[in-house]
């Protein structure tokens, strides 16, 4: 498949990483009422690693909450209202992370307001606040043209397209994706491309689930010629 | 023999190992030194033997050194270690004298080693003091604990706090594991190496070979522990549980056990074990030494269920052993054992010799569950406790501290 585009010779350099995860400096969660109170101050960075990082970390299976908190008011404090209300935020629909902290806050007060006992976790299944570092480096790999994307998704590791797909929200001035902060220079004849990469809804899909979503939707693509 | 990165890519793949190379990148040509209190036995030895080699193949000059001590010194540290474990111990001043004296003795010999190098890593308490003594250190130091240390005796950790408070960081297990300190604290899981005599691929007449060398018939089903006499260990309730079997199955039990040399409680413990076991001839208690890597392996390869029925746990390698051979694992709910086995899915979590008993009999009343656990266990073993994946987080901590731990870091 040949994608025509208006521009030629814009590289993209796959990158990829790797996290090593470290505690937060914050004492550890008992109950829901400590919670609220680590939450309002744990650094930014840990409630990015507990939202947003869950998907590079190793797990036993396919979670039933995406994020950490929604977890543990289920599993720890059997609390599964808690657990919904939580489970349903979606941090890459937020302005930033301190509207999303905001937001956590807001359903814990309403939750705390509605129990005559607040819950707590048994011994050991504490709540433990935890960020992580994580290193960026060059793999060698070069897209020269949108169709290198085709043809490379499939050699791209996971925590590559985590870095370029996920991670890049964090970063990217439109909150989007790497891929497609990319092709918006190359003008309309990657328009399909980037609907079909729009379309996907990752925060719901482990990385290799995402991957190959990510492989279908630009392999399933029908570029528009531009003469 | 030392293994290269290229062996491992059949295990682990060609982008697993490239991606160690990537990281390393950086970090080529830093000086890099391990301490720990025994070469051979437990599994920080086991861990260094591959680590080293493997980080001098990605570039680092790395070098592993061991302190050593008279008797009471080891007395000491296995006090420590039953103390952060959570054991109530009596650590008197002589003890602590005598672990300073024989630290300051190693460090004569180890300071001009340490104190050059760009990161030295003291695996353990027996080598936390070295710190104080080598004061014109120029690299990152990092303590290294493996010890399930989630609820330890307040006065042996008041006095090892006091020697670990200075490190620039530490590392734990896991985040449960960890202690209230001004420094970082990093979570790093241990591993295996899949390729080691003790995880390799062995043929069904090579395991019977050493079956029949330790006198042990593989016409029923065999229960197996396989971890130091340590009564953290709970071979004597591994033992309990069998006999609650003894009417509904036909099965044998092997309690292996190595020593460690850093381990002086092994032969005390090795004597309650034997006299639980009195007149039980298929109980076999095996005392092996601590290069026997291969018997292991075998004798995991031949056992139809592991146990590791520990009370307190850091990690538990001899579960990831157990489960990188495909079997199910029934353990202690404790420590890192619980990082591993998955109730129902990878093996059972249990708390009393009842509840041993309880899964030994439904496991070998329904053997199509032992084969499902294995499968899974292997899978889950492959994809999060192999080396490859230790070795990078423990790169990228290098590097993360090497660039002063911003949470974006970007390698050159």
């Amino acid at each position: 498949m040949k994608i025509v585009t208006e521009k030629k010779n814009m590289p993209f350099n796959i990158k990829d990483c790797t996290l090593i995860t470290r505690m937060a400096g914050i004492d550890t969660a008992m109950n829901l009422r400590e919670l609220r109170e680590r939450l309002k101050i744990c650094p930014i960075e840990s409630l990015f690693h507990h939202f947003c990082e869950t998907v590079i970390r190793p797990t036993f299976d396919d979670p039933e909450f995406r994020n950490d908190f929604a977890i543990w008011a289920a599993h720890n404090l059997r609390d599964r209202i808690l657990a919904e209300r939580l489970g349903i935020l979606n941090p890459y629909a937020l302005d930033n992370f301190e509207e999303l902290r905001l937001q956590v806050l807001d359903i814990i007060d309403e939750r705390l307001s509605q129990l005559v006992y607040f819950p707590w976790s048994p011994r050991g299944e504490e709540f433990q606040f935890m960020q992580a570092v994580t290193v960026v480096f060059e793999t060698g790999i070069q897209l020269k043209n949108p169709e290198d994307l085709i043809r490379k998704l499939p050699q791209m590791s996971l925590s590559s397209i985590y870095y370029h797909f996920v991670e890049a929200r964090r970063r990217t001035p439109h909150k989007t994706d790497d891929f497609t902060t990319w092709l918006m220079d190359y003008g309309n004849g990657v328009e399909p491309l980037l609907k079909s990469l729009r379309g996907i809804d990752f925060y719901f899909l482990t990385l290799p689930e995402l991957k190959q979503k990510l492989i279908n939707a630009v392999q399933l693509v029908n570029p528009v010629k531009i003469s | 023999m030392n293994r290269t990165l290229k062996d491992y890519e059949i295990v682990v793949g060609r982008d697993a190992v490239s991606q160690l190379q990537q990281v390393s990148r950086d970090l080529a040509g830093a000086r890099v030194v391990h301490v720990n209190s025994t070469r051979v036995g437990g599994g920080v030895a086991e861990i260094l033997s591959w680590l080293i080699p493997l980080m001098n193949e990605l570039g680092l000059d790395t070098s592993w050194e061991v302190v050593t001590g008279t008797p009471e010194y080891y007395n000491t540290t296995k006090t420590f270690h039953n103390g952060l474990q959570g054991n109530e111990v009596i650590l008197p001043q002589y003890m602590l004298d005598i672990y300073e004296k024989t630290v300051t003795e190693n460090a004569e010999k180890l300071r001009a080693t340490l104190e050059e190098a760009d990161f030295v890593f003291i695996h353990d308490p027996q080598p936390a003091a070295l710190l104080d003594l080598c004061p014109n250190r120029k690299g990152k130091w990092i303590w290294r604990c493996h010890i399930d240390a989630s609820h330890p005796n307040r006065k042996v950790w008041n006095y090892l706090r006091s020697k670990v408070a200075g490190y620039d960081a530490s590392i734990f297990s896991m985040p449960q594991f960890a202690q209230r300190m001004d420094h970082p604290q990093f979570i790093i899981a241990p591993s295996i190496d899949p390729l080691s005599e003790k995880n390799r691929e062995m043929s069904p007449d090579e395991i019977a070979t050493v079956l029949e060398q330790l006198g042990i018939s593989g016409e029923m089903p065999i229960i197996t522990q396989v971890s130091r006499f340590d009564r953290f260990k709970d071979p004597i309730g591994v033992i309990k549980a069998f006999n609650l079997l003894n009417s509904h199955i036909d099965a044998r039990l092997i309690l292996a056990g190595g020593g460690a040399t850093d381990d002086p409680e092994g032969a005390a413990v090795l004597e309650e074990v034997k006299e639980a076991a009195f007149n039980n001839d298929r109980i076999h208690i095996l005392m092996l030494p601590s290069d026997a890597h291969l018997t292991i392996n075998a004798i995991q390869r031949a056992s139809t269920i592991i146990m590791q029925k520990s009370l307190q746990e850091g990690f538990g390698l001899t579960v990831t052993e157990a489960m990188w051979k495909g079997k199910p694992v029934i353990g202690g709910n404790v420590g890192g054992i619980k990082l591993q086995v998955h109730n129902h899915h990878t093996g059972y979590l249990v708390d009393t010799p009842e509840g041993s008993a309880l899964r030994i009999r439904e496991l070998l009343r329904r053997p199509e569950k032992i084969k499902a656990m294995g499968m899974i266990a292997r899978k889950f073993v492959t994809e999060n406790f192999l080396l490859n994946r230790h070795l990078r987080e423990y790169l990228t901590l290098m590097l993360g501290l090497r660039r002063g731990l911003s949470n974006h870091l970007i390698a050159n």
